[in-house]
């Protein structure tokens, strides 16, 4: 077994024991999960160990998003491991305990003087329930990186389709650590949800493959008619196409070279499928899988939820536009990925 | 994901970067030159026996093949690199497009020592062009009910008579890989009983008729055969193993970078000019699916290395890939208002007019997308 097979077989043996629930706003996460994780040292994969970390590669912290994202965990894994500890080392700052978690905010109107935040961090990943937060905020010299405790901080009652909190926190000269900001955050934020969509997509087909072996109608398993195989074979067709070019986006920051266009086309690629692959899963499931009793809605809430985050197709679509346009965009594509 | 769609991912190549620039920079001066015009979908319709002379003094077709038969023996990731490089650049290779990629692995698989010896090295110095002949007339994607029969005479001689249709540039070609019964059809055993045979071109009873496509453009053929006589020496493989080699010779054919750049003369044309937030962000999203396409096909290469046949990715991307081809011309069309016309003083206008004119032809050729899917579905497991 690979380092990675553990790792995945290790975080699948959790998830076992946790099966997804609906969140609300009384249940806004998984802490049982997480803590589990945490106590398994899974929440500090692929930071190294002399900063507080579990040590590993990259490749093992994206198989532990991977997995926790196709068995619907509610947890800030992938957050906290691809995103906001790796940008908050980037800066120089110092690592919160990797057993607390950390989201990452991108989005609002955050000033920090003197060491202190004013303003609102908008559309934060697990606002609530995360107990650091990696703020992008604008400095007197431009933007920086900001890690404050918001443990203490009410944030507002936010959800994405799929119940995860996303809310604001409004900081009223808040102390924190400040150091430049990683110019690849967005890229990483962006490239995180990708991952996620891909193992999410994934295990959606699975499911659609599954359920059309087994539901039986005039006399035969609905996997034996024409109609639903075109189905299936294209739902197959963008989850085969969005799995390698998230894999390829990975190996790429893996290699640390420049990951931006890479990140935005895998995000677009990604968010695309996300149509054909929710709307025909749903569609073979039938009635069933309209419903809350069925595991169907936890993935494909989340799918539609995480497209639009970390920026949507649109946004990364003229990053990635912006870049490919001009005289020859031939090597610029052969060069991107 | 079921283990007969994952592939593996591929490790970068310095030798296929290497012979990338090697070809841009060939590429580059021959349109300095003027040796060629961009178009879209020239690996049907770019037909230039010159051109192709020159990759083949390039080393650049037969790339895979042992030496001893005119090859390079580089590796499937360092023709990936050339065959991409060439297409993308909308170069004439039409020519040669089917000899190099499908017709002489096959013969390389199944040939004799001496068919092998002959063809080959003339295939890779890019003088000896092929073609598919295996649809007829009532014979598309039902392949397996072919008419078309091989009868041995007393010479031990194969006597051919039936048609075949749509046979691509078989009017510039040297020979057919044709597909033949040689057996009576036995209902029970449909894929039984038919065999490959090489046919030159040139053999007297071969009529070869022009049919024109949408543009005007004469590609395709149907080609008759009236007591064709051709020597028993030149059967392919096995008697009665046609079937079998057929399905591993599309699997080759499924998989390359033509399976999606068809258009892309097209797209390129789009971003020397896209500029609006609207056109650029089409631009990113026909980018986005392209790049998810090519890490597919580059999989498949690096597959191809390690001497895998990895026929039901192969039916995937090509299903994929022949979509996303013609889902170009829509989605440009939905930001620029360029009317599409072969005679468009605008090099955009005229782009749009090629690829919407050929269009219909993508998700056909080599297997429609529907007969896709099932191989798909098939690998999924639901058949
Ligand atoms: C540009 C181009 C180049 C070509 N070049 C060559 C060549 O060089 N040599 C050669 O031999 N052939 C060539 N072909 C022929 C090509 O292989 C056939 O067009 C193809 O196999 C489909 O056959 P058909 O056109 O007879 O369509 P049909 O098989 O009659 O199909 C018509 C429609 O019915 C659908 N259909 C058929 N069967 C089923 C099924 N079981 N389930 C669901 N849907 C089904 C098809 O998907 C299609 O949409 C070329 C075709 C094109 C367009």
């Amino acid at each position: 077994m690979s380092d990675q097979d553990l790792v995945v077989s290790t975080v699948r043996e959790i998830l076992a024991g946790h099966e997804p629930t609906q969140l609300t706003p009384d249940r806004r996460w998984d802490a049982e999960l997480w803590a589990d994780l945490a106590e398994a040292g899974l929440t500090g994969v692929g930071l190294p160990e002399e900063a507080g970390g579990s040590g590993g590669e990259l490749a093992d912290a994206v198989a532990v998003v991977a997995t926790l994202a196709a068995g619907a965990g509610a947890v800030p894994v992938a957050e906290q491991l691809l995103v906001a500890a790796p940008a908050v080392l980037a800066a120089g700052l110092e690592l919160p305990p990797v057993d607390q978690p950390l989201s990452v905010s991108v989005a609002g109107a955050v000033r920090v003087e003197d060491g202190r935040l004013t303003g609102t961090a908008t559309d934060v990943a697990w606002a609530g329930v995360v107990h650091w937060l990696a703020v992008v905020a604008a400095g007197p010299d431009g933007d920086v990186l900001a890690l404050v405790d918001v443990s203490g901080l009410e944030a507002t009652h936010a959800a994405n389709l799929a119940g995860e909190p996303r809310g604001s926190y409004v900081l009223d000269g808040v102390p924190a650590q400040v150091g430049p900001l990683p110019a690849d955050l967005r890229a990483r934020y962006a490239l995180a949800r990708a991952v996620q969509l891909s193992a999410a997509a994934e295990t959606v087909l699975a499911w659609t493959v599954q359920y059309a072996g087994e539901r039986v109608q005039f006399g035969r398993p609905l996997a034996k008619f024409q109609g639903i195989q075109m189905q299936l074979a294209q739902m197959a067709g963008e989850v085969t196409a969005v799995t390698a070019l998230v894999d390829a986006a990975v190996q790429r920051l893996d290699r640390g070279e420049p990951v931006e266009l890479a990140a935005a086309a895998a995000k677009v690629r990604a968010g695309a499928a996300v149509d054909v692959v929710a709307r025909q899963a749903h569609q073979v499931h039938g009635a069933i899988g309209f419903t809350q009793e069925h595991r169907l809605h936890h993935l494909t809430k989340r799918m539609w939820s995480w497209r639009d985050e970390a920026g949507n197709e649109l946004t990364w679509a003229r990053v990635l536009g912006a870049a490919v346009a001009g005289e020859d965009p031939w090597p610029v594509l052969t060069g991107l990925v | 994901m079921p283990s007969t769609l994952t592939l593996a991912p591929a490790p970068p190549s310095e030798a296929a970067e290497a012979v990338r620039l090697e070809v841009r920079e060939f590429l580059a001066a021959e349109l300095a030159a003027g040796s060629f015009t961009t178009h879209v979908d020239t690996w049907l319709s770019g037909v230039d026996p010159d051109f192709s002379r020159k990759l083949g003094e390039r080393g650049w077709l037969g790339m895979t093949w042992p030496k001893e038969y005119g090859g390079h023996e580089r590796t499937a990731m360092e023709r990936y690199a050339v065959t991409e490089e060439l297409l993308a650049a909308g170069a004439p290779v039409a020519a040669h497009w089917i000899a190099d990629r499908q017709s002489g692995p096959n013969l390389l698989r199944y040939g004799t020592e001496a068919q092998r010896k002959d063809i080959l090295p003339r295939i890779a110095a890019g003088e000896c062009f092929f073609v598919i002949g295996m649809s007829e007339p009532d014979s598309g994607s039902d392949l397996a009910s072919i008419r078309t029969r091989a009868v041995r005479n007393a010479d031990g001689d194969w006597v051919v008579n039936g048609a075949k249709v749509w046979t691509s540039n078989a009017h510039h070609s040297h020979y057919a890989i044709t597909l033949v019964r040689t057996a009576p059809l036995d209902t029970a055993h449909r894929h039984a009983g038919m065999s490959q045979l090489l046919v030159d071109l040139s053999t007297p009873g071969i009529t070869i008729n022009p049919i024109r496509i949408l543009d005007g453009g004469h590609h395709f053929n149907e080609v008759v055969f009236d007591d064709v006589v051709i020597p028993g020496d030149m059967l392919l493989g096995e008697e009665g193993a046609g079937w079998h080699q057929v399905t591993a010779e599309l699997a080759f054919e499924r998989s390359g970078p033509e399976r999606f750049l068809s258009t892309f003369p097209l797209v390129a044309e789009f971003a020397r000019r896209a500029s609006s937030p609207a056109e650029l962000a089409t631009l990113g999203r026909l980018s986005a699916r392209l790049l998810a396409l090519r890490q597919l096909s580059l999989r498949i290469a690096a597959a191809l290395d390690r001497g895998e046949l990895p026929d039901i990715p192969a039916a995937l991307v090509k299903d994929v890939g022949t979509t996303f081809e013609a889902d170009v011309v829509e989605a440009i069309r939905e930001v620029v208002d360029v009317p599409a016309s072969l005679d468009s003083p605008d090099p955009l206008g005229r782009a749009l007019a090629e690829a919407q004119l050929h269009a219909p032809g993508y998700t056909l050729r080599g297997g429609t997308n529907e007969i896709l899917r099932g191989i798909v579905a098939r690998g999924l497991g639901l058949r």
